[in-house]
Order: structure tokens, then C-alpha cells, then sequence
């Protein structure tokens, strides 16, 4: 007989999941299939699925409104719906598992699916602040990139002084792109934590912070207040039924644009506009060896985790950078990107370099690093850290913090926020690009020789 | 716990003279604040809606369970009503909804409520205990329908 595991799961926990469970179980009963159903309910967990119901499964369903781990479930066929799906048609699910498994093969599951699936689980997992800052920045980054690259498109028309009619075209686009980026930061920032009503405070704020000089910090700041006070004058206002249509049209927009906007202003503007200008400072006085090891500080961090909140961090910070100052940003954003290639490169290169010391499914993990490295991935790393920390961060951070302290120190610029080797074919998208690529080249070495002279040999 | 223990006879409306989801969704909030199981009827119905906002209760095959946890709920209750003619409830399957639940659920505290709730969900995917329960003529058969679901 065949077998199917599911889980179900609905924000309350109340109706939905048990009613979804129910229908799996009675149209597993009509078609002759053994199931076990998992519910995530108010309660708790009950009937939870273990080790051996999931090595015994056929096929894995997946009926949930609310993020469900599918880490455990890896090498077995799987559909993820919405609850009411089961609810709806339990039979028709079963089927489609079940066709599923029979044309599934596990090894299709390769490094770059792995890869994918760790980066959307780790997404998933965000929380709090960390998860509101992620919205707002993932939102921002196609602003900073098509900005970005059309400067450089500028530089590649009219030369370092933008001439000509088309240059100059391209120029304003940049200016656009760059004007939309900080209000988009803020607005995506407030409505991850207030919804749709933190939309328009949100985007305001962010407006003056670019406004009053504060830059992306400023942006960030902005977005934080304005979400979290329309989330709290939401909580607050109570209005009479006929009355509650005014709310989200009129009240809260006006409420907390005026709270927002005239403390950006009156209180938080300046401060903020002073750190950014410090900041500026600060960057375009550093002197050789502080500026090398800044980059070898970003590049470490850009490592750390690969892909974490840490890396994230010191990508913000670049991308942040990058529209709001045009001299230094540059120049730390190419630092950020050359550290964040490094770590799967050099992973592959080491599986050239030391065959004996990687199994033969490492081998293979190494070419798909190969692909991540050169678009940037730093996730492509993840499988080789996760199996051997002690040594493989260490070596990774290293590598890193070379690449990114050289580049640092070369001057090395790159107008884009993303876009791993490809961008390099762009005309006028990274400056010094014969020593950025020195710089990159370099990192992956290092970090080559590190993992294959630390790791062992495999029996 | 049984379900019994929090469907009492005030709680059951066998006929309603609602003829849209949001008079229905009054009515039987109405009847949980006249049995005293909620202290804000506004701010239920807030919640209430809310969770209708998300995605739509009516579940499908003639039922709908719309339901809210909150602290103005001083009592975990069910209310049942029943429409002939069938409401509107936005429905999964687009039909009219003939058999309603409202689940109220306090904030906190003990869970015995929430394995009942979840249990009468399971009954509810059944044909034969819908049936039963749209041809309940009185709200003691309707109890008995109920009561012998669960033996």
C-alpha cells in the first residue's frame, strides 16, 4: 500500500487545520492509501510525524497557510498547497502526490535546488526587526541596480563627465532610480511591520531622510518609526462601526504621516544627516592601511555566514552606501562583492586542487559552487560549512577578507549592488577592473589553499 | 469536555432572519453577549471580521465556522444557527452556507476548549453529521445529533 504524510496548518489553529486533516484522511481511506496526518493546531503539534513515518512515506503533502520546516522532509516528493486546497479536493491532492513520486528522482535535487531551498527557508525564518529591514531592502536593491547601472552606462557614453545628450539621459535616470531608493527602503520597511496603512508614512519619512541629508541610515530609521507608529495607532483608535471605513482612508495616513514626517524634521533629521555626513567623512579620509581594513572587516563578514544576518549586514551597508554617497559607495561595494564570490569559488578551486579531500558528491557540489561564486551566490558555500564549520569558515573568512581589503586598497569600484562576473561585461559598471579581478582571483586562492592544506583526507 | 459543554440551548438558532453574511456574523455575536461569553460586542466583531478578511471561513459544503480568539471572550462558547434558505458567505465553493458555528476562543488559559473545536471541525467534513444537523427540527434533537457524534 502506498504511503502519503501531510501536514496541515492555519493561522488560528482552530477549524482549518483539523478540517484539512480530516478530508486528507477520509480520501486517503476511499483510495486504498495508508496516510498520517500532522496537525500544527492552537494545541500544539499533535500526531507529529517521525523519522520513520517520513522514511516510509511515498509522497509528502503539505497543506498550510503558515510556514511549515520542510527541511525534514528532503529526497521525498513533495507538494506544498494552501490549506483550503485540502479542504476542497483531498482526493485530487492525493493523486497529484502520488504522481508526483512515481516520476521523482532524489538525485534531482542538486546542489543549486539546496542551495535555493536554504536560502527561502532561511528567509522564511527571518523575525522582527531583521525581517522588516530584509523587506525593505530586498525592495530597494532593483531601485540601486537600475540606477546603478545606468550610471555606468553614462560614464561608457559620455566619458567621466557624462557629455553628450544620451549621457545625460542616462545620468537622470541614475537620478531617478537613486531618488526612489531611500523612500522605497522606508516604505517596504513600515509595511512589513503595519501593512498596507504603513505604506505612505513609511515612503514620506524615507523622502525626508534623503531630503534632509540622512541617507539610507536616515531611510532606515524612518521606515522603523513609521511602521511601528501606524502599527500602534492602529491597535489604539477604536471607532464606532459606522465610522471604521474613515480609518484606513483618512485617519491613520494623516495620524501617522504627521507623527512621522515632523519628527523626521524636528528631531531625528539632523542627528541622523550628522552620523551620515561623519560617515562620509570618515570614508573619503581613510588613509591605506584603515581602508584595507575596513574591506578586510566587510569581507569577513560578507563570509561569516554566508548569506546570514551578518553578511547581510555588510551588504546593506554597501548597497546603502552606494546610492547615497557617490564617491566612497562605489568603492565598498565592490569590496562587499568581491568578499561574497569568494567563498564558493575558492571551495571549487580547493575540490580541483585537493580531489582526495572531498567525497565524490563534494565534487560535484563544487562545480554548482563554481556557478554560485560567479553570480555571487555566497550561499554556494553553505553545504561544504555545514559539514565541516571548525575548518571551512575560518578559511572562507580569510579568503574574504583578502579579497575585500584588496580591492579596498586598488580603489576598485562597482556601481551595481549584484550581479556577480556578469556585470564586469557591462561597460563602465566596476572601475579598475583589471585589479578588481586580481583582488577576486586573489580571495579565492587563499581561500583554496586554507581548506585544502586544513581539511582531512576523506577514508 | 464535550461539545455540549459549550453549545447550550440559548446558543442554538434554529431559524435566522439574516439574509447576508454580515447579519449573521451580528446575530450570532449578539447571542454570545446576551448569554454573557463576550464583554465587547464591537471589539469581537472586529475580530471576527479580521479573521473573515484573511480568508473567508465559509469552508465549503453548506458550512461556514467563522472564529475568533480574544480576551473580551470570558468564556469559550459555540453558537449554532441554522439558515434554509441558505447565505452568501463567500464560500470556497461560491454556494450559500446553511449550518454556522461560531467559535469563540478567550486569550490564554486552559486548552480543553481547543480539542473539542478541533474535533467538531473533523465531524463537520462529514456528510451524514451535516445532514443530521440541517434536519434537526428542535435544539434538543440538534444537541442529540451532536451528542452522539461524540459517543
Amino acid at each position: 500500500m502506498k504511503k502519503i504524510v501531510a501536514v496541515t496548518a492555519c493561522p488560528t489553529g482552530i477549524a482549518h487545520t483539523f478540517m484539512a486533516a480530516e478530508a486528507l484522511e477520509e480520501a486517503a481511506k476511499k483510495k486504498d492509501v495508508e496516510i498520517k496526518v500532522e496537525t500544527r493546531g492552537a494545541e500544539g503539534v499533535e500526531d507529529e510525524l517521525n523519522e520513520e513515518d517520513i522514511e516510509e512515506a511515498d509522497a509528502v503533502i503539505i497543506a498550510a497557510d503558515t510556514d511549515v520546516k520542510t527541511d525534514r522532509f528532503r529526497g521525498t516528493a513533495m507538494i506544498s498547497v494552501a490549506v483550503g486546497d485540502a479542504i476542497d479536493d483531498a482526493e485530487g491532492l492525493i493523486d497529484e502526490a502520488l504522481t508526483k513520486a512515481e516520476n521523482y528522482d532524489p538525485s534531482d535535487e542538486d546542489l543549486v535546488e539546496d542551495v535555493k531551498e536554504r536560502k527561502s527557508e532561511r528567509s522564511s525564518e527571518r523575525s522582527g526587526a531583521y525581517k522588516h529591514l530584509m523587506n525593505g531592502v530586498s525592495r530597494m536593491i532593483p531601485f540601486v541596480v537600475a540606477g546603478g547601472l545606468a550610471i555606468a552606462l553614462a560614464f561608457a557614453v559620455g566619458g567621466i563627465h557624462m557629455k553628450g545628450a544620451l549621457a545625460g539621459a542616462l545620468g537622470q535616470l541614475k537620478g531617478a532610480g537613486f531618488t526612489l531608493m531611500v523612500p522605497i527602503l522606508a516604505g517596504f520597511i513600515a509595511s512589513s511591520i503595519a501593512d498596507r496603512p504603513g505604506l505612505a508614512p513609511g515612503m514620506i519619512g524615507g523622502y525626508l531622510a534623503n531630503d534632509l541629508g540622512a541617507g539610507f541610515l536616515g531611510g532606515i530609521v524612518a521606515g522603523f518609526l513609521a511602521g511601528y507608529v501606524t502599527q500602534w495607532l492602529k491597535d489604539t483608535i477604536k471607532l464606532p462601526k459606522t465610522m471604521q471605513g474613515l480609518k484606513p482612508v483618512l485617519i491613520l495616513p494623516l495620524l501617522s504621516t504627521l507623527i512621522v514626517g515632523l519628527l523626521m524634521i524636528f528631531v531625528i533629521g539632523k542627528p541622523m544627516g550628522a552620523v551620515m555626513s561623519g560617515l562620509k567623512g570618515w570614508l573619503e579620509g581613510m588613509t591605506g592601511t584603515n581602508r584595507i581594513l575596513l574591506g578586510a572587516i566587510i569581507g569577513a563578514m560578507m563570509a561569516f555566514d554566508m548569506g546570514g544576518p551578518v553578511n547581510k549586514a555588510a551588504y546593506t551597508f554597501g548597497a546603502g552606501l552606494l546610492a547615497s554617497e557617490a564617491s566612497t559607495g562605489p568603492v565598498i561595494m565592490a569590496a562587499v562583492m568581491a568578499a561574497g564570490m569568494t567563498p564558493p569559488l575558492g571551495l571549487a578551486l580547493a575540490t580541483f586542487m585537493a580531489p582526495d579531500k572531498f567525497d565524490e558528491q563534494q565534487h560535484e557540489a563544487g562545480k554548482a559552487a563554481a556557478v554560485l561564486g560567479i553570480s555571487f551566490v555566497t550561499e554556494g558555500a553553505i553545504p561544504f560549512a555545514a559539514a565541516d564549520p571548525i575548518k571551512i569558515i575560518p578559511s572562507i573568512m580569510t579568503g574574504s577578507a583578502v579579497a575585500g581589503g584588496l580591492s579596498m586598497l586598488f580603489r576598485a569600484t562597482l556601481q551595481a549592488p549584484h550581479g556577480g562576473i556578469f556585470v564586469l561585461a557591462i561597460p563602465g559598471a566596476v572601475g579598475n577592473l583589471f585589479m578588481y579581478g586580481v583582488s577576486i582571483l586573489a580571495g579565492t586562492v587563499v581561500t583554496a589553499l586554507l581548506v585544502s592544506t586544513l581539511k582531512n583526507k576523506v577514508k | 469536555m464535550k461539545i455540549s459543554e459549550l453549545l447550550t440551548t440559548d446558543l442554538i438558532k434554529l431559524s435566522t432572519e439574516a439574509q447576508d453574511k454580515d447579519g449573521i456574523l451580528q446575530e450570532m455575536i449578539e447571542t454570545l453577549e446576551k448569554n454573557n461569553k463576550i464583554s465587547d460586542k464591537d471589539e469581537f466583531y472586529q475580530v471576527i471580521l479580521e479573521r473573515e478578511e484573511k480568508s473567508s471561513t465559509g469552508v465549503g459544503n453548506g458550512v461556514a465556522i467563522p472564529h475568533g480568539q480574544s480576551d473580551v471572550v470570558e468564556e469559550a462558547a459555540l453558537v449554532f444557527a441554522k439558515s434554509e434558505a441558505g447565505i452568501d458567505f463567500d464560500s470556497r465553493d461560491g454556494e450559500p452556507a446553511k449550518i454556522f458555528f461560531m467559535i469563540a476562543v478567550p486569550e490564554g488559559g486552559s486548552s480543553d476548549h481547543l480539542s473539542v473545536l478541533s474535533k467538531l471541525s473533523r465531524k463537520l467534513m462529514h456528510e451524514d453529521f451535516r445532514t443530521d444537523l440541517l434536519n434537526a427540527d428542535s435544539k434538543e434533537e440538534l444537541l442529540e445529533v451532536i451528542e452522539a457524534e461524540e459517543e
